[in-house]
């Protein structure tokens, strides 16, 4: 379980997380929305431990795998991105099955800086999910990814956490990836946490004005 | 044209002491080029992934340290090694190693503040994907180097490049002696005084060959690395 409590963080003082309590539970998916600026990146980064928060804390136990918003494409083709600090003799055959799940096997000896934005970001994906973990953390996984992109992408997160059983949080911007993939949901506005339920409920019935407005932007 | 074939006459005359003043200042540029980047590298690398109180007066001190005259420079290295100053007892004024003390002091801050601003800027996406996966700060610093040895090498070359090019620093604490200290631009400076230009000019494209194998050689080892 990931237990967040009393969590404040400010940029040059302007507070962009403000999170009393937030609660996630083992194997569930949570989608984090909310505008830009609302402060979803830094609730993630916080969780992963590459950020500090002013004060409050994060408890999360176990591994915790992090992907970035920026999909960085390391020297050498797809198969050596994913085998960067693995033992290649022991994945070899899971290399193959997690990059043909994503449709990348064709261009598994390419070289990874040639791929396009939408092709990275399902590498730098496939790069955590050849790793078990107990918690995932993705910053809008699907942003540059086709519709095809977002359905493979979906579809693997959803097998991961059925295989090995861990907790996902992941920010997006997109109502699809929140309702076809996430068992909760919570709208972010100013860092605090506006809405909380389950996606069809928060999208469907919105808590308050505010969401009920960010919801209407956001489908359209 | 004349300058051009004394230099290529005198750098294929194997003339014993221009040899030694090549020799020379390759040694003391590749000294304090190493010094700088020991120095330099880590902390600019410090500098630019950690934050801390007091963060931005190290920039601003960096950044006034990068605009530090030569002569300044020189100058300082030669009080504190002077027979009189704190470490005149080490004697080590008018050697190679007190003017590689003094191109540290003026080439370590462009190391640190290149790799900072280097490390803000361009390994940050490195390392947040490295640590993203789980890798050890071990794993993630050879990551992070071996993805940004393009960048690396090219701030290492600047230092160089810096350190072969001064004379300001280094006529003060090196005294230009004959056989000793003197390098390539205190040749240079002395030549031009004694009003041999085309001998002087030949010294400088001399210098500039120099420069440009040093700077192939590695272009050349970086590209070689970067393709295997």
């Amino acid at each position: 379980m990931v237990k967040i409590e009393n969590l404040v963080k400010e940029y040059s003082g302007r507070r962009v997380i403000d999170i009393k309590n937030l609660n996630v539970n083992d194997g569930e998916i949570l989608a984090v929305a909310g505008a830009n600026g609302s402060g979803k990146t830094t609730l993630l980064r916080i969780t992963s431990g590459l950020m500090k928060a002013d004060s409050g804390f994060v408890e999360a136990q176990g591994k915790i795998l992090f992907m970035p918003q920026q999909s960085y494409a390391f020297r050498g083709s797809l198969k050596d991105n994913l085998l960067i600090g693995l033992n290649g003799k022991d994945k070899k055959g899971e290399v193959e099955e997690i990059l043909e799940s994503m449709e990348l096997k064709h261009l598994s000896d390419k070289k990874a800086v040639s791929l396009s934005g939408g092709e990275l970001q399902r590498l730098a994906l496939c790069r955590l999910l050849i790793r078990p973990c107990s918690l995932l953390l993705l910053d809008e996984p699907t942003s540059s990814c086709d519709a095809r992109g977002t359905e493979l992408v979906v579809d693997a997160v959803k097998k991961y956490v059925e295989k090995h059983g861990c907790t996902v949080i992941m920010a997006t911007h997109s109502p699809i990836v929140a309702a076809k993939c996430a068992d909760r949901m919570i709208i972010l506005n100013d860092g605090g946490i506006e809405a909380d339920g389950e996606p069809g409920e928060v999208m469907n019935d919105p808590s308050s004005e505010w969401a009920k407005s960010f919801i209407k932007d956001w489908r359209t | 044209m004349d300058s051009f074939k004394q230099a290529f006459d005198l750098l294929f005359s194997f003339d014993r002491e221009l040899l030694r003043i090549i020799g020379v200042t390759l040694r003391m540029s590749f000294f304090s080029t190493a010094v700088s980047c020991i120095i330099g590298l880590p902390l600019g690398t410090l500098l630019g992934t950690h934050s801390f109180r007091g963060k931005a007066f190290v920039k601003k001190l960096i950044n006034t340290l990068m605009g530090l005259p030569p002569v300044v420079a020189g100058l300082i290295v030669y009080f504190l090694f002077t027979h009189y100053g704190p470490l005149g007892k080490l004697n080590m004024l008018f050697t190679v190693r007190v003017m590689v003390v003094a191109q540290c002091l003026l080439i370590t801050p462009v190391v640190t503040a290149l790799t900072s601003s280097f490390v803000e800027e361009r390994a940050r996406p490195v390392i947040d994907t490295a640590k993203g996966m789980g890798l050890s700060g071990r794993k993630t610093l050879f990551l992070t180097l071996s993805e940004s040895r393009g960048m690396l090498s090219s701030v290492v070359l600047n230092a160089f490049g810096r350190s072969i090019a001064e004379v300001g620093a280094v006529s003060i604490v090196g005294g230009n002696i004959q056989w000793k200290t003197r390098v390539m631009t205190t040749a240079i400076m002395l030549e031009t005084n004694k009003g041999n230009f085309s001998f002087a000019l030949a010294l400088g494209i001399i210098l500039l060959i120099i420069a440009f194998a040093v700077n192939a050689a590695a272009s050349f080892t970086v590209k070689e690395k970067s393709d295997g």
